[in-house]
């Protein structure tokens, strides 16, 4: 089998196969971007959070009357609430917070060492006020210092003292301990584990928490739930009817799972990922449509050809395999001309979201993976051409 | 007429003779139209400019009137009202209105649970800018505080069972309002005029009560409220409209290129004169975007649309050369048959006549399967992207639109297969 005939071959129908060689380009170079965004998806659904997704949840709600909504009434509802849901099987532990870990934004504010503004002023810190099972809710064990038992009122003004987590503390203050030091906000009571706070914060990691009373409920509160391993699916069917039998003037504007919560972070990259897979998959079908129709119809087309070849001798092994050639030195054409192709829309996506460089092996996996497609589709139309005999395909000389 | 039924006929004649290279043909082409105009739905709705005659007549203008100093930032992207008084002491717009929005609880009376509403805190100016159609009554007169309310009509129905409520007393957080007016129905698509963080893919408000009074009412901000010094948020009554809170969205109508450029003139002026006060030390940054250049201006475009947008058009061409693949060999098998119509006398204007038949037949099966795939396809994207959910919809453009890219695909793809059959030599044709 020679490579000069084969080409001969695949030229003598110019515009069919660059058609081929197009979509086959085309087909690899979505499938290589659609792999290396879906990896990057699937890393951020799985990175690191330091928090327990499964067995944690978190319900927001809102009281619906101005009353409640201040204090002293709304302590009494906090305590009432956060009691209710203590006393049901199978939770570890309870904490009010203003906002929850795992969102995109929130409250939030600056935060300094006062003796070097300018060089350790950190914008967009997520400032969490809380009760003090917090830290037993998240799982956060304290690193330095102390970790708060109860808010801290100095002429009825709340000079609640902070915790920090690991990595806002040493960017803070990179030359030795946070603990006991002055912030634009604060003193530092603790050094605690680091969590996912907010994606769009500078780290997602900053967190500054507070056990303090809650500001203002106006935008709402979350009740954080800790429950025992496996039992996060019954408490939290059972928490809205609870936390309704304790005061029904509430709305529930949520609860869900951390994981539920962690997952809503990646939601637009999960769907893009989800998409272009779906595409990447169709765009497989069509070109195993292409192949099998350009491989039937030229297996036709050279009929008496293949009828010659045999009667001079060429098994029909060798006739098999001729035409898988054919269309293997297509696809390979076409995955070198996708490669380029692949990084070109690799530069056009990234101009609108974020997505990575392609890796060295991913365009060897793809061209794989084009290959065994192709050829599944040009295995029926070869084996058909094989199967004439010599005497039917040369009849008509 | 006879003469383009025949065409049909003997179009229907030789998709039976062949159905299934055909059939594969329009699903393919169905398949990439169908997914191309699944997302080219949220592309054209999510840019699509909802007050086409006013949206360049409309201005946000920002002004980096804040307490600290910085030498490359750009302006807050919600106002101050202490800023906003300033702005309000130009006579140079036809029209202008701050806003902002909050949550809150309607009821009729303390005995009815009661209903979460989003509200817009507004002027009146804000109706008359933005063309909002009333159903009954009529906006309050002026910007002062009262206790007067506006419903979006479905909400006046869900309340009162009726639209016709005008001067009727409701509950907004058990405090006692006035039904002053019941809009008619009303979505402006994209909201313009809240686009910041991506607000404007958000349905419009339920209610609209006046700015001073969400101000005396300390109704805090539900989308994006700043503090630049030590401003209490909860305290709008005094510190919000004294201090650097920034929460407001703030609107002006500016006419013609004159009153444009006289108020951009207004603008550095106040800029500079707040600076020699004292009042801000950052240097004079100044911005004055269109409505309709305002989700470009905040970067609030739907990166993954446009990604998508990309990539299904990528789908489309592989689709095409696809279809025009199958339909080669198709007419390339067909061939004799054309061969002998040529050699029984048949003009070429005739064979291409025959071909837009076949172009026809094509376009008719292939928009009915691009339409079901296209509408599948903006199903599983509102799944996935449910933040989109609101512009799923389906109007006549739209409809031209597809039916024109579905007519121009069926006749690429009929195009060359057909003149390649109908022209060469016809000896040769006929002997193969």
């Amino acid at each position: 089998m020679s490579l000069h005939l084969l080409l001969q071959s695949l030229l003598r129908r110019k515009v069919v196969t660059g058609l081929l060689l197009l979509q086959l380009a085309m087909t690899l170079a979505l499938l290589l971007n659609s792999i290396s965004l879906a990896g990057q998806t699937w890393q951020k659904l799985h990175e690191e959070t330091g928090l327990d997704l499964i067995n944690s949840l978190t319900v927001e709600l809102k009281p619906t009357t101005p009353t409640l909504r201040q204090y002293p009434a709304l302590a009494d509802l906090l305590e009432r609430q956060m009691a209710a849901v203590r006393a049901l099987p199978g939770v570890v532990a309870v904490a009010y917070s203003n906002q929850p870990p795992l969102q995109r934004g929130g409250t939030n504010g600056n935060l300094y060492d006062p003796d070097n503004e300018e060089r350790t002023n950190i914008n967009s810190v997520p400032v969490y006020q809380v009760s003090k099972d917090f830290f037993d809710v998240l799982q956060i064990k304290a690193l330095e210092g102390e970790l708060p038992q109860a808010p801290l009122l100095k002429d009825g003004e709340d000079i609640s003292p902070l915790v920090l987590t690991q990595s806002l503390a040493q960017k803070l203050f990179p030359n030795g301990s946070a603990v006991g030091r002055q912030t634009n906000g604060g003193t530092v009571a603790a050094v605690v584990d680091d969590f996912y706070g907010q994606r769009n914060a500078v780290n997602s990691n900053y967190n500054r928490i507070q056990v303090a009373p809650l500001f203002s409920v106006d935008w709402g509160y979350n009740l954080l739930v800790r429950t025992e391993p496996g039992q996060a699916d019954v408490v939290q069917a059972q928490l809205a009817t609870v936390l309704q039998q304790v005061d029904s003037n509430i709305e529930i504007l949520y609860l869900r799972s951390f994981n539920e919560e962690h997952n809503r972070l990646y939601r637009n990259e999960f769907g893009l990922a989800v998409l272009l897979g779906l595409l990447s998959v169709l765009m497989l079908l069509v070109t195993m449509v292409s192949s099998y129709s350009n491989a039937h119809f030229h297996a036709l087309k050279r009929q008496q050809e293949i009828g010659i070849k045999r009667a001079l001798g060429a098994s029909k092994n060798m006739i098999f395999m001729e035409l898988f050639c054919e269309n293997w030195l297509n696809t390979l054409a076409g995955a070198m001309l996708g490669a380029l192709a692949a990084l070109a829309l690799n530069q056009g996506l990234s101009a609108v979201i974020s997505i990575p460089a392609i890796s060295w092996w991913l365009p060897l996996l793809a061209t794989l993976v084009l290959l065994i497609c192709v050829s599944a589709a040009t295995w029926y139309p070869a084996r058909i051409a094989t199967s004439v005999s010599p005497a039917t395909a040369t009849k008509t000389l | 007429m006879e003469q383009i039924l025949y065409y049909v006929k003997v179009s229907w004649v030789s998709i039976k003779r062949a159905p299934l290279p055909y059939a594969l043909t329009v699903f393919i082409l169905s398949l990439g139209l169908g997914v191309f105009f699944a997302n080219a739905t949220f592309y054209y709705q999510m840019n699509s400019d909802p007050l086409p005659h006013k949206s360049d007549k409309l201005f946000f203008p920002m002004m980096l009137l804040v307490p600290y100093e910085c030498a490359d930032c750009k302006p807050p992207s919600v106002l101050s009202y202490a800023n906003v008084q300033k702005l309000k002491s130009s006579d140079i717009p036809s029209a202008e209105a701050a806003m902002y929005s909050s949550d809150g609880y309607l009821r009729l009376d303390s005995t009815q649970l009661p209903t979460p509403v989003n509200i817009r805190l507004t002027e009146p100016d804000f109706f008359r800018m933005l063309d909002v159609p009333l159903l009954h009554g009529a906006i309050w007169p002026d910007n002062k505080s009262r206790q007067d309310i506006v419903l979006r009509k479905a909400i006046a129905l869900k309340i009162f069972g009726s639209t016709d409520v005008v001067g009727k007393q409701l509950l907004l957080d058990d405090r006692s309002f006035a039904v002053v007016a019941v809009l008619d129905d009303w979505q402006m698509l994209p909201r313009l005029y809240d686009a910041n963080n991506g607000n404007h893919v958000d349905e419009v408000e339920d209610v609209y009560i006046p700015l001073e009074t969400g101000y005396d009412l300390n109704y805090l901000s539900n989308t994006q409220s700043q503090t630049f010094d030590d401003a209490d948020y909860r305290q709008l009554a005094t510190d919000g409209r004294s201090k650097a809170m920034h929460q407001l969205q703030y609107w002006v109508q500016l006419d013609t290129p004159a009153q444009q450029q006289a108020y951009v003139q207004f603008m550095t002026n106040l800029a500079e004169d707040e600076k020699k006060a004292g009042r801000h030390p950052s240097p004079v940054n100044n911005q004055l975007p269109a409505m309709r250049d305002i989700v470009a201006y905040f970067g609030g475009e739907s990166g993954d649309i446009k990604a998508f947008a990309l990539v299904t058009l990528l789908f489309l061409v592989v689709c095409l050369f696809n279809a025009s693949h199958l339909s080669l060999n198709r007419y390339l098998s067909n061939q004799y048959e054309f061969s002998l119509r040529r050699a029984l006398g048949a003009s070429r204007w005739q064979l291409q006549q025959q071909m837009l038949a076949d172009v026809l037949l094509m376009t008719l099966f292939t928009i009915s399967g691009a339409l079901l795939i296209g509408f599948g396809g903006t199903k599983l994207m509102n799944y996935l992207w449910p933040i989109n959910a609101l512009f799923a919809r389906w109007d006549l453009t739209l409809m031209l639109f597809l039916l024109a890219i579905t007519l121009a695909s069926s006749y690429l793809v009929t195009l060359y297969p057909a003149l390649r059959a109908s022209f060469g030599a016809l000896n040769q044709q006929l002997k193969e």
